[in-house]
């Protein structure tokens, strides 16, 4: 078997704007999915039982499935539930954000929740509502416990953009694996898209832990 | 003012604090049986016996941080609420003590004092930390404002805790067992402060174990056991001559003869 790497030189332009889609995908979903995630952990804290309910539903649902089937499932099922059409990419990202901010929900519910009691109460004490425990006490702490988990939670996200290339999102699997069909350049194009993904993906997985080990808790 | 204060306390008008037929269970556990006492102001009053005896549950529930199941309680001729954002109004005019200091990590000792001020009353950043400062140099840790908790020990971080509560000027604090989370050579300074502050003539409730400060500095110690009040009196009274035979053993087992 003779392997000719130049069909990966030959299609650099087509390679990088996929490159390019998959870090705005990563960038979009978690830019959406943070919020999100903050207000559905908001919910699920909350004292009204049917917000509590709503946000416990969306994220045993969403996190419990598969994401290709979220993707698959958006791209069917959107269509039939709003009247608007919407593009491969839209629906790509609609489905990465409801999977990415039930994780989130977690993530945050976890870190309010690992701040201790006592610290609330020495808020409280001082005569501060419950708001301004929140927001002076509690979060700033909670932050810092959930940063790291952040981090990692982006470093599989962005690896996992590449599913939506299931249906037809431009993005660096999707176009390398069409190069592929087209070229027959099998062992050339996966090897291209291995290496690419690792040399964007390694800076990434450094920079979470930079933010772990910055962000360690001591007390 | 410890040899006055039974006269004290007689001729006193009205109570700051009174406690009247407070209760709590945990379960079928009678945490406090039907309690009803009073703290004048200007006293310090230490709240002694065995673990499990409601001294903790009682000062807790003084600020509504963990509320009674009934009874009142009478802060400044004033009903403690039961509506969450009423008790506030109070709770800022008492400060508390933790066992554990739960000082805010992620904030210095300077801004763990200034902090009330500023979110509570509204005072402004530069006055609220000018006042921290002094707070801090009072308590002996001036040099240690821009430290991180983390960076303190346990004694330090305790009378930050001190001036942090201080900083409400509150007419009343509540020590809870102050002293039990610390290593014994750290124990003493944070001692020294409070008997400082009790100089001032501060009305102070303290949850304590520490048997010989309690002889030393209170002006009215209330012993109890099983949720109810076993015996109340000046110091010399109860570590002299207690009058109940329970708390003759329960002094005695504390080695306190």
């Amino acid at each position: 078997m003779t392997l000719d790497w130049s069909i990966v030189w030959l299609n650099k332009g087509l390679l990088a704007e996929g490159a390019l889609m998959t870090i705005v995908l990563t960038v979009l979903t978690m830019g959406l999915a943070v919020p999100l995630g903050i207000v559905l952990a908001f919910m699920r804290i909350s004292k009204w039982r049917g917000l509590a309910l709503l946000s416990q539903c969306f994220v045993e649902l969403f996190r419990n499935i598969p994401l290709i089937l979220i993707v698959y499932w958006s791209f069917y099922v959107i269509p039939i539930l709003v009247p608007v059409q919407f593009s491969a990419f839209t629906t790509g990202l609609i489905a990465l954000v409801l999977c990415v901010s039930a994780y989130n929900a977690e993530t945050f519910r976890a870190g309010i929740n690992s701040v201790r009691a006592g610290q609330t109460n020495a808020g409280l004490a001082l005569g501060m509502s419950q708001f301004q425990v929140m927001k002076e006490i509690i979060l700033p702490q909670a932050a810092r416990r959930v940063l790291p988990i952040l981090a990692t939670t982006w470093v599989s996200l962005f690896k996992d953009t590449s599913l939506v290339s299931v249906i037809a999102v431009g993005e660096l699997s999707h176009v390398a694996l069409q190069i592929r069909s087209q070229s027959f350049r099998v062992l050339e194009m996966l090897t291209a898209m291995a290496v690419i993904y690792w040399m964007m993906g390694y800076p990434q997985a450094k920079l979470s832990d930079w933010v772990r080990k910055k962000f360690e808790v001591k007390e | 003012m410890t040899d006055a204060s039974p006269i004290r306390r007689a001729a006193r008008q009205r109570p700051l604090l009174e406690y009247k037929h407070v209760h709590k269970a945990f379960g079928v556990f009678k945490a406090i049986d039907d309690i009803s006492i009073n703290i004048y102001p200007g006293e310090v009053v230490c709240f002694i016996g065995p673990s499990g005896s409601g001294k903790s549950t009682l000062l807790r529930g003084t600020n509504g941080l963990d509320p009674f199941d009934g009874g009142e309680v009478i802060f400044d001729g004033l009903v403690l609420p039961r509506k969450p954002s009423d008790v506030r109004k109070v709770r800022r005019r008492m400060g508390m003590v933790f066992q554990n200091f739960e000082l805010f990590p992620h904030k210095t000792a300077l801004q763990n004092v200034a902090i009330g001020p500023i979110t509570v009353l509204n005072t402004a950043k530069a006055e609220a930390e000018q006042q921290a400062m002094a707070l801090l140099a009072k308590v002996g840790l001036a040099d240690k404002a821009d430290n991180y908790p983390v960076n303190l020990s346990g004694g330090q971080q305790q009378r930050v805790a001190i001036a942090r509560a201080l900083a409400m000027q509150p007419e009343v604090l509540l020590f809870d067992e102050p002293t039990s989370a610390l290593d014994p050579e750290t124990i003493g300074e944070v001692l020294s402060v409070m008997k400082a502050l009790a100089d001032e003539g501060r009305t102070m409730v303290i949850v304590t174990h520490e048997m010989s400060f309690a002889r030393r500095v209170a002006d009215w110690v209330i012993v109890f056991e099983r949720g109810k009040v076993l015996e109340e009196g000046p110091p010399e009274q109860i570590f002299e001559a207690p009058t109940v035979e329970r708390t003759k053993e329960f002094l005695g087992h504390l080695g306190w003869a």
